[in-house]
């Protein structure tokens, strides 16, 4: 998979024909084969721009406003990123007629031991689903399973399951690098940041952690796509996907199968209330 | 320098670690999801002493914690009591091995702003009871610039006593400072033998052989020189147009110092506690008006690169940053310090 030549041929197009300020894509690192995002706003930096298996990052989460000021923007997004995207353009966070969507038919990622990425092996939906121009050929949704890590916690003892999230929530370091990474936590001020309130924990213990991890992971309940941009970004390597995965499945089983951002104007499982929906998994 | 030298081996340098865990309540680097961090040890196999410098979290939360309790307060109808929190007294001795240069070196950064004009005195305990062990690198991670900076990595003295593994095939433990020496010499077994000049010798090759396998080089007096006329370079902006704005380089960095004040209250009683804040925080710099003079991400960035390039150095005489690297590792976009002032001080 390397796309890099048509992306760069598109991105050219899009600045000459003035429909955009901003183009966000990959660039190759210097020192190893791994990429970072890239923002461009001056044409003369194009062929620096790459697309391979290292292209992992979400770019959705460049539309915030703190990084592309709401401006018209170009960008590259795989399966899981368009989901993202299509969330947000709900949720009304971003202008459809301000953004230029190349979409790839993703063939998987590769995770730093160079292996497939867990989330791209359990992906449902490598194609676009919201886009303007579609690189590669379509696939087709896949059928959902049930996490691999979810599955084998499932067999665990409780004391055992509360100790390694007691673990997980010790060794966080309460950067909010997975919030700041994450294309869907797009408050202007995010509640976990109140300095005077009684409610949250502000201290960087671990029962603050717990609290802020927590919170963050219910408010991404049925909005979660599976990108693991926050785990990617995690500098304590916390497996964060954990905490939404459980969340997954507990949905897709009670919601009607329910999976975020994959049709347009899709609200969500916690969006939609009818009163058939069942609650015996509430405790 | 008082140098007080010994040589060993594989089982020598087991034997003396086995016995400081033994006696001494002792901090090492302790493997979790794939990353090392400083946690209390009482067995050696806990730990790794060699974990490789890309993966270790910085020493700076042994000294200054991730979060700390100040004080715990209680309101009644006589008014509020302030008391001392339940926190540990400071006074038993430490040990952190598998220490890195770098790493040493940022405490001796720190305690120039410790020691400033308010001196705290947690902090100077800690230091106080602390005897620091570090091992020197073999070979230099993919972000590291330590010996590009102002001070000199094979000289240095932020360490007690320095472990280095020979190119020989013999461990040298060499004690740096007069507590290092009286440390060792309590604490080592007979058999080990004396170094002579012969092995500062080996100490030196193994030094030459660490200092060529660096990637990354820069002239810093020419950087610093530069940055100082720098402040309204365009070119922060280009520089930190990836960064998400999360704090992830100013907690895992050994000399970020910022904190913040938060109060944890139940009903009449709480606890204050200090925890690490960052200027990579949109509402760091926000005021009780509304105003913010650092509203957008490069302006917070120049401020991170030039306090750790030229302010600092200004006031205390250190450079802010080590060059250990951790920032560009961690982050989620991999943006270096170094490359940040390099850039910025190409123009």
């Amino acid at each position: 998979m390397d796309y890099s030549k048509k992306i760069q041929e598109i991105a050219s197009k899009l600045f000459a024909d003035n429909k955009i300020n901003y183009f966000v894509g990959y660039k190759q690192n210097s020192f190893d084969d791994s990429q970072v995002p890239f923002l461009i706003t001056d044409p003369a930096e194009i062929p620096k721009l790459v697309f391979t298996d290292r292209s992992v990052f979400n770019l959705a989460n460049y539309l915030k406003p703190d990084h592309t000021k709401r401006k018209r923007v170009g960008l590259v997004v795989k399966g899981c990123d368009s989901r993202a995207l299509n969330l947000m353009l709900t949720e009304s966070q971003v202008k459809r007629e301000n953004i230029y969507i190349i979409g790839i038919c993703c063939e998987g990622v590769l995770n730093e031991k160079g292996e497939k990425a867990q989330n791209c092996v359990e992906c449902v939906m490598p194609d676009p689903v919201v886009y303007d121009e579609m690189i590669g050929s379509p696939t087709g949704k896949r059928e959902y399973t049930i996490n691999a890590d979810i599955r084998e916690l499932a067999t665990k003892a409780l004391e055992e399951r509360a100790d390694y999230f007691e673990s997980i929530f010790e060794n966080c370091i309460r950067c909010n690098a997975c919030r700041h990474s994450c294309p869907l936590c797009y408050c202007a001020k995010c509640c976990i940041d109140q300095e005077t309130s009684t409610l949250y924990h502000g201290a960087n213990t671990s029962s603050g952690a717990m609290h802020a991890l927590m919170t963050w992971s219910l408010h991404l309940a049925g909005r979660c796509v599976d990108c693991r941009n926050c785990e990617k970004a995690c500098p304590s390597h916390l497996p964060l996907h954990l905490l939404h995965k459980q969340n997954e499945s507990v949905i897709y089983e009670n919601f009607q199968q329910h999976l975020a951002g994959m049709e347009k104007d899709d609200r969500g499982a916690f969006y939609k209330y009818s009163l058939s929906d069942p609650d015996d998994f509430i405790l | 320098m008082n140098v007080f030298l010994v040589e060993t081996d594989k089982t020598g340098l087991q034997k003396f670690y086995e016995e400081i865990i033994g006696k001494f309540e002792t901090y090492a680097p302790v493997e979790k999801f794939g990353k090392y961090d400083y946690k209390r040890i009482s067995k050696l196999d806990e730990c790794d002493p060699d974990s490789p410098i890309e993966t270790t979290m910085s020493i700076k939360p042994l000294f200054f914690p991730k979060t700390a309790k100040v004080m715990k307060f209680k309101e009644d109808n006589t008014g509020t009591t302030i008391s001392e929190t339940d926190e540990d007294s400071l006074t038993g001795k430490r040990i952190i091995l598998g220490v890195k240069h770098c790493d040493a070196r940022g405490l001796q950064v720190l305690d120039q702003v410790y020691n400033w004009d308010y001196i705290d005195t947690d902090y100077q305990k800690r230091r106080g009871n602390t005897v620091i062990i570090s091992t020197r690198c073999d070979k230099a991670g993919t972000q590291c610039f330590c010996t590009s900076l102002d001070y000199d990595v094979e000289k240095s003295d932020a360490h007690d006593i320095r472990i280095v593994n020979g190119l020989d095939g013999k461990i040298y433990i060499q004690a740096v400072t007069q507590k290092g020496e009286g440390f060792v010499k309590e604490n080592i077994s007979q058999q080990s033998a004396v170094g002579s000049q012969q092995s500062l010798e080996e100490i030196k090759k193994h030094y030459k052989s660490f200092e060529a396998s660096f990637r990354l080089k820069m002239d810093y007096k020419e950087v610093n020189e530069k940055l100082q006329k720098l402040f309204d370079s365009p070119e922060f902006e280009t520089v930190s147009s990836n960064c998400i704005g999360c704090n992830t380089c100013a907690f895992i960095c050994p000399t970020c110092h910022c904190f913040k004040i938060t109060d944890e209250k139940i009903k009449d009683t709480g606890v204050r506690y200090k925890s690490y804040d960052s200027c990579n925080n949109g509402y760091f710099t926000l005021m009780a008006g509304g105003h913010n003079p650092r509203p957008v991400k490069y302006r917070r960035w120049r401020q991170r690169a030039l306090h750790k390039f030229v302010y600092y150095k200004e006031r205390f005489g250190m450079n802010l940053c080590v060059g250990c690297g951790h920032c560009a590792i961690s982050c989620p976009v991999n943006i270096s310090i170094f490359d940040v002032v390099n850039q910025v001080a190409k123009v």
